[in-house]
């Protein structure tokens, strides 16, 4: 049974993997911005709701706070650092560093104001009950599962039956033609920021109900996310979810061969070996760079 | 303080080792590995090892460490041949956390978190040396290298498959070549740098080799400016001074200097990509044709 369990356990950890990945795919997709402190909007939310819920603040309240403050931070990285950026040149390394400086910044900030080390949040939905004979499962799991399906319900809906959506998708595929057409691809690309950056925030707080926070865990979710956007095809955000579900589920059914410790390992072996044998993923149609 | 000062340029010299390495590639050859303390790592190791089990020839130990970084950097040079860009820096940062924990967990070969201790004090042709003028010739030798191939033919072949790897094969380049080349020379650099780091400090654990000092290597050749001959050299300077000037401003707390530290290069990579993406030492005058 330890099988089930693990892979149970995986499926919620890849749900949550999922939904940041989601929303890197979402952003790199539509503006083709390396958004490399993703990760840090994670952990921005994450912290804001720990605080929130050791405060004392209602569980809703501590939930929009922090997809707020993802929000913000992601279109805040848009405007003040991508953007200057690209007025004058924006090759891939450059925002990459950019990026990557304001991960670093965070990540301590968080570190010192928070303190170091893991933290969660009690609650008691993540104690576990026996359902069948030796599988554990908490009321976490579904919430984890439901809050999945109902973003990518609405992810989708808003992608396919809205004009802002649709100018999303089409912003993806051809910018020049969306500004022939006359569309601000200014604007939708903070939209896309700020969606895509909403969507790590119930991740964010899932996962301090679960396994907990620490200030270094954006390099962590971000490496996934972007593990998950390659291995299912850039462009493709059925693809970096499913990906991402399946990385949380490898990492979870490898702990029956190998130590937890190797858990991490496993998802980059799985990235190692669809840059050499597949560079465009599951999904993605053959890049030429 | 002459052995404070001493120890500080030993570092600085390895860290200018690594930096020159690493700025080889990310300058030259356009490749943007994060993962360049691996192959300080395995330099390290394998100097110790030697110096541990054979003889603490710092010579041997430099030769062992370099043979073996710079075959183990085809792990690296693999995926740079089938990707670029961010699928690279994807791959190298994949490579950096599986090599993070197989340094922790090789105890064999790594001691584990405990790291390999009582390494012997290094000698050369029998005599006790100290690790500070070997690092500096070391360093001589790699920036001297260095401009010879920038000015040769392949350091040409490199820039010019940096800007256009299609026009350069084209031109009947042998991309794959170069860049496996390039990757074995700043690889290699990276094994002699762990080898003296692991001599030098007589100590070593995966500590020194985990992501974030790959970042703290790629904002030294960030700063100074990439492409540039002293660029590295002056980032590594200035990063590995910070920690030192930072002691001795008293409002920030002891425990916090590290992260003060981080938040100071953060902010420093950030705005210098927004202000300056050229770095202190770059060409001001013509934006860096990297894509």
């Amino acid at each position: 049974m330890l099988f089930l369990q693990l892979l149970l356990q995986g499926i919620q950890t890849g749900a949550l993997y999922a939904l940041t990945a989601a929303g890197f795919a979402l952003i790199f997709g539509a503006t083709r911005i390396f958004h490399f402190a993703h990760g840090t909007s994670f952990t921005l939310a994450g912290y804001v709701f720990l605080f929130c819920w050791n405060g004392g603040l209602p569980g809703w309240f501590g939930t929009l706070a922090g997809i707020a403050v993802a929000m913000l931070f992601g279109l805040a990285m848009e405007r003040l650092v991508y953007r200057p950026i690209q007025r004058h040149e924006g090759s891939f390394f450059t925002v990459f560093v950019a990026a990557f400086g304001v991960a670093v910044v965070v990540q301590n900030l968080v570190g010192m104001v928070a303190g170091r080390g893991f933290a969660s949040v009690d609650t008691r939905l993540s104690l576990a009950t026996e359902v069948l004979p030796d599988v554990f499962l908490a009321p976490i799991f579904w919430i984890a599962i439901a809050v999945a399906v109902v973003l990518f319900a609405a992810l989708s809906a808003f992608l396919t039956r809205t004009h802002a959506g649709v100018a999303l998708r089409a912003l993806a595929q051809n910018p020049d033609l969306l500004r022939a057409y006359g569309l601000s691809s200014n604007r939708l690309s903070m939209l896309a920021f700020a969606v895509g950056s909403a969507m790590a925030a119930p991740a964010a707080i899932l996962t301090a109900m679960t396994t907990g926070l620490n200030e270094a865990i954006g390099h962590h979710v971000m490496l996934i996310s972007m593990a998950a956007t390659i291995v299912g095809g850039v462009g493709s955000l059925r693809g970096a979810a499913l990906a991402g579900l399946m990385l949380g589920v490898a990492e979870s059914v490898a702990l029956q061969f190998v130590d937890t410790q190797w858990a991490e390992a496993v998802s980059f072996l799985v990235l190692f070996a669809f840059i050499i044998f597949r560079p465009s993923g599951f999904f993605g149609v053959a890049q030429t760079r | 303080m002459i052995a404070y000062a001493a120890n500080l340029a030993t570092i600085v010299a390895i860290f200018g080792i690594l930096a020159a390495t690493l700025n080889f590639v990310v300058g030259f050859a356009g490749i943007f590995s994060v993962a360049h303390a691996v192959f300080f790592g395995l330099g390290a190791y394998a100097g110790a090892q030697v110096a541990l089990h054979i003889v603490p020839d710092a010579l041997l130990a430099c030769v062992v460490a370099a043979v073996v970084a710079g075959g183990l950097s085809l792990c690296l040079a693999l995926p740079a041949l089938r990707v670029r860009g961010e699928y690279f820096v994807a791959a190298s940062l994949g490579l950096q956390m599986m090599a993070t924990t197989l340094f922790s967990e090789a105890k064999a070969f790594t001691g584990g978190i405990g790291g390999l201790v009582a390494i012997p004090r290094p000698t050369l042709f029998g005599v006790e040396v100290s690790v500070l003028p070997l690092a500096l010739v070391a360093l001589a030798l790699i920036l001297f290298a260095t401009a010879l191939l920038q000015r040769g033919a392949f350091g040409r072949t490199l820039q010019a498959l940096r800007d256009a790897e299609s026009a350069a094969e084209a031109l009947g380049k042998n991309v794959a070549a170069a860049k496996t080349l390039a990757m074995l020379f700043a690889c290699a650099g990276a094994g002699i740098a762990g080898a003296l780091f692991a001599l030098h400090l007589s100590f070593v654990n995966v500590e020194s080799f985990t992501m974030d000092q790959s970042v703290l290597v790629m904002a030294m050749v960030i700063i100074g400016g990439t492409g540039t001959l002293w660029g590295p050299i002056i980032g590594a300077i200035i990063l590995l001074s910070l920690p030192a000037g930072l002691a001795f401003v008293p409002f920030i707390p002891a425990t916090e200097v590290g992260a003060v530290q981080q938040i100071i290069y953060g902010l420093a990579m950030t705005l210098l990509m927004i202000f300056r993406p050229a770095g202190l030492v770059g060409d001001l005058s013509k934006g860096r044709a990297t894509a």
